[in-house]
């Protein structure tokens, strides 16, 4: 049964307000926030295993402890492997990002002048020469945008080493904390509250889990695609746009630019593959839409695509990137509490048990003061 | 440990399989004449009688409408624990009661991940509701069938 699609225009207002309210607070506390958001999408990820090993009969502590010390054991595998690649790489970051900057323009450039020959609408309105001069404009001020931010990046990366930590305590405490919840619910509220949280539990982890398979699907198409059409390091670049692609909307055409700048840097004279990488973004964003989320993250969050795409611009406006990315799980937690209360307090029959309940309760603990 | 293995629906179970029920049960306190459920609602979870009384009655009529009173170490709303039915009767405490709840979610999960556990539950949950059944039965002389 969906208890969901009955919230009013009110109530619905009240939630984006809320989640709107809850990302400026959490743009001042990311170095907070985000640990908590990737413990919480860790605790999702490796739910399954340390049920795994419950099943074996370990005790839940137990299996927590081994579940996050195989999980750091990976890791520590992992970036043994990543760490002299990024120190080698780390210094000429700037370097090779203006250098992939500066080949995009070029290509720029020649696409627009293969436009202008081609129509002379274009050539009457010197496309070329307008965007150019714009775009030079421009240029200077995302370079100086790029240093503060891979150094902002740095600044709060190590409090992600936070996440495996509370990861562990919810695999832990999960059903601890969710019991210590309940408790604080009144009794006429009580079930109603616990079926609720026991969804908000369920919807949680299908977009955590959903959305780690969806990246999956993503790096394997994008990566098969760029190997066909030919581009060196394409398992590595289909990665990192499938995690740029968890960013909604936007992600997918982060991840088309980092493409299409390879493409120009790599193949100079090769227009061609830079148009071959942009088709193979609208293929992939294609099968996205109408295969792999149906898939995986599928109707998860039970929301409209409308309010989806709304919200995540709202974010952005609000929050900035930590507003884009933090848009969609806040508003479907918000949602689902927003969701549970309204639909708690407006039912008549529970409010009145509960008024009941109170008053029973105020006469038990004066009924020797009279 | 104790207060739950004296408990009809876990007496088979040993002291490390309570253990793991134990985590998914909540206390609930009920002062007398509170509402527990409503005839009608649906179901999500069975009530244990830990200590105290409860009355089941037809809705809104404890006194007129009384089907039975239930004490310490019994439960009720069991059928909450197998389908999405709509209550069949009130519930009410009759005094100041402690009740366990125990959530269908929560056994739905016990039976995935501790299938032991859940069948000893369920084959205590299958007795009862076949003396239900009998008692029942009984009443309405139908009792050579069974």
């Amino acid at each position: 049964m969906d208890q969901r699609n009955e919230s009013g225009p009110i109530v619905w207002s009240a939630i984006i307000a809320a989640t709107c309210l809850l990302l400026l607070v959490f743009q001042k506390l990311l170095w907070l926030v985000v640990p908590f958001l990737m413990g919480l999408i860790l605790y999702y990820i490796l739910y399954p295993a340390a049920q795994y090993f419950i099943n074996r009969g370990m005790s839940r502590e137990r299996a927590a402890v081994w579940t996050i010390v195989l999980f750091l054991m990976a890791m520590v595998v992992v970036l043994s492997f990543m760490v002299p690649w990024i120190t080698t790489h780390i210094v000429d970051i700037q370097a090779s990002f203006e250098l992939y900057l500066g080949s995009g323009l070029l290509l720029l450039k020649r696409s627009l002048h293969a436009l202008e020959a081609n129509w002379s609408v274009f050539a009457k309105a010197h496309l070329a020469e307008t965007v150019a001069s714009k775009l030079q404009a421009s240029e200077n001020s995302i370079v100086e945008y790029v240093e503060p931010l891979v150094m902002g990046i740095a600044a709060w990366t190590p409090s992600l080493l936070l996440a495996p930590f509370l990861a562990f305590f919810f695999l832990k405490d999960g059903r601890r904390f969710k019991n210590f919840l309940a408790h604080a619910v009144p009794n006429a509220f009580f079930e109603r509250t616990l079926f609720l949280l026991h969804e908000v539990d369920q919807t949680l982890h299908a977009y955590f889990t959903g959305l780690m398979k969806l990246a999956m699907l993503d790096t394997v198409t994008l990566a098969a695609g760029l190997w066909i059409v030919g581009f060196p390091n394409a398992l590595a670049l289909g990665f990192i746009c499938a995690v740029l692609a968890l960013i909604p909307y936007v992600g997918t055409i982060l991840g088309g630019l980092v493409v299409v700048l390879v493409a120009a840097t790599n193949f100079p004279d090769t227009p061609a593959m830079a148009y071959w990488a942009i088709l193979l973004f609208i293929v992939a964003r294609l099968l996205d839409d109408f295969v792999y989320m149906p898939l995986t993250i599928g109707k998860s969050l039970h929301m409209h695509p409308l309010v989806v795409v709304l919200m995540i611009f709202v974010g952005g406006s609000v929050a900035g990137v930590s507003g884009l990315m933090l848009a969609l799980p806040l508003l479907g937690v918000v949602m689902v509490v927003g969701e549970t209360i309204s639909k708690v307090v407006t039912d008549p029959r529970l409010m009145a048990r509960h008024r009941y309940s109170k008053e029973l309760r105020r006469k038990l603990a004066s009924a020797d003061l009279l | 440990m104790e207060k739950l293995h004296s408990l009809s629906l876990f007496v088979n179970l040993l002291p490390a399989e309570l253990a793991i029920v134990d985590e998914m049960l909540h206390e609930r306190h009920y002062i007398k004449d509170e509402v527990i459920f409503d005839e009608g609602e649906e179901g999500k979870a069975l009530y244990i009688v830990a200590d105290g009384e409860v009355l089941v009655c037809r809705q809104g009529a404890p006194d007129s409408g009384r089907i039975a009173t239930l004490g310490a170490g019994t439960f009720f709303g069991e059928l909450a624990l197998l389908d999405d039915a709509p209550r069949s009767a009130q519930v009410r405490a009759a005094k100041n009661s402690d009740l366990i709840v125990f959530f269908r979610d929560d056994f739905v999960s016990l039976l995935d991940t501790h299938s032991r556990i859940a069948s000893k539950v369920a084959r205590q949950l299958a007795r009862h509701i076949g003396a239900r059944m009998r008692e029942l039965a009984l009443k309405v002389g139908a009792h050579q069938h069974l």
